[in-house]
């Protein structure tokens, strides 16, 4: 974007549409005064960027989960139910003797990634169907659009329990259960975004001047479809996390021994009462993602939406 | 209902200076305007986008936008009542029965989900008087159009409905805020007449805000001509017209197209803006646009004074000549006019002398049509041929269509059997108002709609097309540089040759070179256009279509649109298709005039016969409805 | 308008054809045997088979999808292979509970969203100070506030109850509230109160938000709309420009939402259920669920699934009812 900042290249103004002072109704927040700031809203941008940084923190965290856990976290470490901020076991052990935060960290990696995983094949295979419907349009879109609105229509979650209790308790088949419920959203708003722009004149005008059909869609549609799906799926990954914990909460995730935060609240519920950080403090990590991946969303919003 | 107490005034506006918020910036909108409204005149504010018109309708409502946070100084008296500093009960009260309100858009303006006859009762409190009015206005069967909701309406009465709410309760004071630009042409006239009418029957005075000095000239009593948040020039509509005193009044009149505008010169127009905010704060804000600017304008803001010495009959009569009856009119509401309210007062620090001995200084005599149009004996450059197109509206499988829509017969037919021919090099004006078939028919002919039947021919190469929005025809997120460069694909050039294309393409339209590394978002309306008409002829197209490019554009700004496609044309010797609405654009684009309405042509005809002598009563009709300025009753 | 709601029913109907035939696609997959699993896993391999035949497994896939059908119409969804009674007969046991306890949630959901909305679009003060606390809610796991509301309210304070529907004997209805009034037991109605508050505000507040911030920008946008000037211009009070003008048009995508919710909070009802030993069929499937019961699952899913269809099918014909352009 740097060949287009306005502070680079000093447009005479042949003409200004506000003869004005600026009034309201006809200020351009895209067409600024040389010497001016780049973006009045600066605080706003910064508080994007700061929250961009503690998602890409939160992903190194996942990536480097392992390194960062001081035990094993299926193996007892020390002593049984210890709190947290006891020295070498920071966030405490459990029933028998588990390092919660060498589990914490092993969840936190495993819903993150479950959580990106779902986001993109959703993104992935909606956005494919989503385009193939909005270019071509005619008996495709709606061969497309039907089957993509009988999926939107029936409730996910439960198709999603439904077909992992019938293919087998793993983490494999809870990915592929809601990736199977989850592709439609991501059609339509794809599929609406495509017609909006292929309907829009500047489409028009290069369809008339010439330029070919693969042309126009990879060069006058999708560029404009790809913000449009990068905020949606930003905002979407804090939806998965919650439905995958709540998942894992109700059994449908990895067998018993393995470390998975929605699994180890319900597994230690029975606790709740006498040593109640057992069971919270993997929903508290559960807690942190969504609210981190929604801060994200909002803040990916924030500094690409505004662009367009 | 309240008296009003301190004066006879119907509202009167003192000092008033007011800021509005946006993003963070504070900018100021009004800087000091003073304005009585008398009782029963009509008062026109008139003023290009920007000038503060609309925000001070608002103002006089007691609606500001808090949201804007505004900070309003001065004052602003409805009825007695302190419009800026009153309690909020007050200014209800007034609303209520002193002020009715008549905005742009009916459609908008109009509760969607409730019924018409509610809409008016919740102004006038009963039914019965609801009816009345809604018959006084004009609506024919009241009682059927009482249950129906707004989108079941059309645009004509729509507006009539909001005439209605405005003039229930007897108010003291209209305000019109460009009643008429949403609509078509012939619609527009009879809102006018209505606006009059109410007038005449209620008493009321009116304020009529609009961006057209002739659609002010055609009821207002009195003019006053709005720049940058002040009153550049104010007097008896007649005066202003034809003895205009403040060189941006002048300005606008010269820039403004009329049916009489002469067909072969260059248009005029404003100069572009080149002062920046703060400067234009300092002295006279039209100063760096003004052709007489002196010095003093820079530094410091002219008074506004009453026209020292009244316009003389001379002047007058040179001012336009081409509205003869000018003199007359002008001498009969000068002398009808009481002192001192209607005094002809102007904020300029040149004599009116110097200012009307410009009107008719820079006028270029070099001719911009084509040497001539080869007509005879060739293959004409489009040939229609028994065209039909017919829309068929479908509904979703979940029956949701998209609201705003009208009640909606299954199917459109938006051209019904049209046929025509243009020769190569000529130039044709479709006119018609929306519905009318008329952009259905430019693009049927660049092949952006498929005809249901008949045939489409374009000899030698093909149709290239300039859009009404130019913003959304151009790609947000290309360069200008790489939408040019598309369009040299095909001719498979070199790089420094292609580069040379495009300067040279940039260089034709009159923008920078610099623009080629800019995205459409930061060019301003006027600059986009431009692109898109270069992005049309950087490779000569045989046939340019344009379809209505200047009608989102102001007065000045579409003058100079329509001037560099003109030039185009007599340069690269281009057949020019231009689809509009406005009659005087017809007449002044077109070698020939097609008047289009449901889908049929009904005239076609040499511009001049069609406007001078028009044939068909559809075509009169239109004539009959075009804004003129000299159209005095 | 007539017709529309008729083209609607029948879509929902189209709609759940579809999610029964999903369930048995998913039954015919299953990788749990109904057979071994009903006889038990000692049973012989000659009254296995006996017990296929009987049952219809061994019928071509269109014959067992009509079969299917035919159970479904006839309210025969199976043995649950863990209670060893009719699914049916469990679900209508359970059903009640879970209804009770969601139709309260929604209404806390739709009460606390409008408050969050109007706050919000009318700038009250003191309005943003709650919004941080209820954003950070509304992205937390239900689970933890289920435990989080339990640790506080019954463990901490000890003002409310964490386990079951309280001692209130269930009647006709099967509705605690309703049934404890009508049978004038005071105190079982005000225990069942107490113990439903909890888990309805729990299942509560993620809808709660995701409502209110729908209704929320419809509104502001409503303000902003012409319309709304000019009925401020017509001199009417705040209060019946609010309720003539803006409640109508902003109410369209807050009714969405909250259809939307209604269906996700059918789901969501499952954990929070289980949490709180609530006796509903959430509960029911949190059991089937570690036991692979394939036929209570696909039972539950079915009955919610249904009434996530019916809901959001009554939620458009509303919508058609409020906005007169669209049934056009």
């Amino acid at each position: 974007m740097s060949a287009s900042d306005p502070n680079e290249i000093l447009l005479p103004p042949l003409e200004t549409v506000s003869t004005v002072t600026g009034a309201p109704e006809v200020i351009s927040p895209r067409f600024r005064m040389p010497g001016f700031p780049r973006g009045q809203r600066t605080p706003g941008r910064r508080l994007s960027w700061v929250i961009i940084a503690l998602l890409i923190a939160l992903t190194l965290l996942a990536i480097f989960a392992r390194l960062l856990a001081p035990f094993d976290p299926v193996q007892p470490a020390s002593g049984l139910n210890l709190p947290p901020g006891t020295p070498g076991n920071l966030l405490g052990t459990d029933s028998i003797g588990r390092d919660l935060l060498s589990r914490t960290l092993y969840g936190i990696q495993v819903s993150w990634f479950a959580a990106l995983i779902v986001v993109a094949s959703g993104l992935i295979i909606g956005g494919l169907i989503g385009t193939l419907a909005g270019v071509f349009g005619g008996w495709l879109d709606n061969l497309l659009m039907r089957f993509t609105d009988l999926f939107l229509a029936l409730p996910g979650t439960l198709v999603a329990i439904a077909i992992v209790a019938a293919l087998g308790y793993n983490l494999q088949n809870t990915l592929l259960g809601i990736a199977i419920v989850w592709w439609p959203y991501y059609a339509r708003i794809i599929r609406g975004e495509v017609k909006s722009l292929a309907s829009r004149p500047h489409v028009e005008a290069a369809r008339l001047a010439g330029t070919s059909r693969t042309r126009i869609v990879f060069r006058h549609i999708i560029p404009g479809v790809i913000p449009t799906a990068i905020v949606t799926a930003s905002l979407d990954i804090g939806n998965v996390v919650l439905l995958l914990a709540g998942l894992s909460f109700l059994g449908l995730g990895q067998p018993a021994p393995a470390p998975e935060l929605g699994a180890d609240t319900a597994r230690n519920l029975g606790q709740l009462l006498t040593e109640p950080w057992i069971p919270i403090i993997p929903g508290l990590a559960v807690l942190m993602l969504s609210l981190i991946a929604n801060l994200g969303g909002d803040a990916v919003r924030n500094l690409i939406g505004g662009r367009r | 209902m309240l008296t009003p107490s301190d004066d006879r005034s119907a509202a009167s506006i003192s000092g008033l200076t007011l800021s509005l918020e946006r993003d963070g910036v504070r900018s100021n909108v009004l800087r000091g305007i003073d304005l009585e409204v008398l009782p029963g005149e009509i008062i026109g504010l008139v003023g290009e986008s920007g000038s503060g018109k609309s925000v001070l309708a608002l103002a006089l409502m007691g609606l500001l936008p808090e949201r804007s946070n505004p900070v309003v100084g001065g004052s602003i008296r409805v009825a007695g009542v302190d419009m800026v500093d009153g309690r909020p009960d007050e200014l209800r009260a007034v609303r209520r029965d002193e002020l009715g309100v008549i905005f742009q858009d009916p459609m908008t303006s109009l509760n969607p989900t409730m019924r018409i006859g509610a809409q008016v009762t919740e102004s006038s409190r009963n039914a019965a008087e609801s009816l009345r009015l809604m018959s006084a206005v004009g609506i024919a069967d009241a009682e059927l159009r009482f249950t129906v909701f707004p989108h079941e309406l059309s645009g004509g009465l729509r507006q009539r409905v909001m005439a209605a709410i405005a003039v229930a309760g007897k108010p003291s004071l209209i305000i019109a805020d460009e009643p008429t630009t949403a609509l078509d042409v012939t619609v527009q006239a009879q809102v006018l007449d209505l606006l009059r009418e109410l007038r005449d029957e209620f008493g009321c005075s009116v304020v009529l805000i609009t961006h057209d000095l002739a659609v002010a000239g055609q009821i207002a009593d009195r003019i006053a001509v709005l720049y940058a948040g002040r009153i550049a020039e104010i007097g008896p509509a007649a005066d202003v017209l034809h003895a205009p005193t403040h060189p941006y009044t002048v300005g606008l009149l010269r820039s403004r197209l009329s049916l009489s505008t002469p067909r072969d010169l260059e248009l005029q127009t404003l100069r572009p803006e080149t002062a920046s905010a703060g400067e234009r704060m300092l002295g006279c804000a039209y100063h760096s646009r003004c052709p007489l600017a002196v010095p003093e304008c820079r530094a410091e803001q002219p008074p506004l004074v009453s026209v020292a010495a009244p316009a003389t009959a001379t002047d007058t009569e040179t001012a336009f000549e081409n509205e003869p009856a000018a003199t007359t009119a002008t001498a009969t509401v000068t002398a009808a006019a009481p002192a001192p309210a209607t005094s002809h007062d102007r904020a300029c620090w040149r004599s009116v002398d110097d200012v009307q001995g410009f009107i008719h200084t820079g006028v270029s005599a070099a001719s911009v049509l084509p040497v001539s149009v080869s007509g005879a004996a060739r293959e004409p450059a489009v040939r229609v041929t028994d065209l039909t197109v017919t829309f068929s509206l479908k509904t979703g499988w979940r029956g949701r269509g998209r609201g705003g829509g009208r009640t909606s017969p299954a199917e459109v037919r938006a051209l019904r059997g049209v046929s025509l021919q243009i020769q190569p090099g000529e130039a044709v004006s479709i006119v018609g108002e929306s519905g009318s078939g008329k952009s259905t028919l430019l693009r049927v002919i660049g092949g952006l709609t498929p005809a249901t039947s008949g045939s489409v021919t374009l000899a030698g190469g093909g149709a290239q097309m300039v859009f009404q929005d130019a913003g959304s025809s151009l790609t947000p997120w290309l360069t200008v540089g790489e939408m040019l460069r598309e369009r040299l694909l095909p001719l498979k050039l070199s790089r420094p040759e292609s580069q040379k294309r495009i300067d040279h393409a940039l260089t034709a339209i009159g923008l920078p070179l610099t623009v080629a590394r800019v995205r459409p978002s930061e060019l301003s309306g006027g600059q986009r256009q431009r692109v898109a008409l270069a992005r049309a002829t950087i490779i000569a197209p045989a046939v340019l279509l344009c379809d209505e490019p200047t009608s989102a554009l102001d007065a000045s700004l579409a003058a100079s649109v329509l001037n560099l496609i003109r030039e185009m044309r007599k340069e690269l010797e281009m057949t020019v298709l231009f689809v509009t609405h406005d009659l005087s654009v017809a007449r002044l684009m077109g070698d020939r005039i097609v008047v289009m309405t449901h889908g049929e042509i009904v005239e076609v005809g040499p511009s001049a016969d069609v406007i001078e002598r028009p044939s068909h009563p559809y075509t009169q009709a239109l004539l009959a409805s075009v804004p003129e300025i000299g159209v005095l009753s | 308008m007539t017709r529309f709601i008729v083209r609607r029913l029948a879509s929902a109907v189209v709609l759940i054809l579809v999610l029964s035939a999903v369930i048995f696609v998913l039954q015919s997959v299953s990788t749990g045997d109904p057979v071994k699993a009903y006889l038990g896993a000692n049973a012989s391999p000659a009254a296995i088979a006996a017990e296929r035949q009987a049952l219809g497994l061994n019928d071509p896939l269109p014959v067992r999808y009509v079969n299917f059908i035919v159970n479904l119409v006839h309210g025969d969804l199976g043995i649950s292979f863990r209670t060893h009674r009719p699914v049916v007969t469990d679900l209508q046991t359970f059903l009640p509970a879970t209804i009770e306890l969601v139709i309260w949630s929604f209404v806390f959901a739709v009460l606390l969203g409008g408050i969050f909305a109007v706050s919000g679009a009318l700038r009250w003060r003191g309005s943003s100070i709650f919004r941080a606390p209820l954003l950070v809610l509304a992205t937390a796991p239900p689970f933890l506030l289920a435990l989080g509301g339990i640790v506080l309210f019954y463990a901490q304070l000890g003002i409310l109850p964490a386990n079951g529907r309280g001692p209130g004997e269930t009647g006709p209805t099967g509705f605690l509230l309703i049934d404890t009034l009508v049978a004038g037991d005071t105190a079982g109605f005000a225990s069942a109160a107490q113990h439903l508050l909890l888990p309805a505000v729990v299942l509560a507040i993620a809808p709660a938000i995701a409502i209110g911030r729908i209704m929320r920008s419809s509104l502001e946008n409503t303000f902003g709309a012409d319309y709304v000037r000019t009925a401020e211009s017509k001199g009417l009070t705040p209060f019946r420009v609010l309720r003539r003008h803006v409640v109508r048009n902003s109410i369209g995508p807050g009714l969405s939402m909250a259809g939307l919710q209604l269906g996700f909070m059918f789901a969501g009802v499952v954990v929070v259920e289980q949490i709180f030993s609530w006796p509903g069929i959430g509960n029911y499937l949190a059991a089937s669920i570690p036991t692979s019961d394939f036929p209570a699952i696909a039972g539950v899913t079915l009955v919610l699934g249904t009434i996530y269809i019916v809901a959001n099918a009554l939620v458009d014909v509303l919508q058609a009812i409020a906005d007169p352009r669209l049934n056009a």
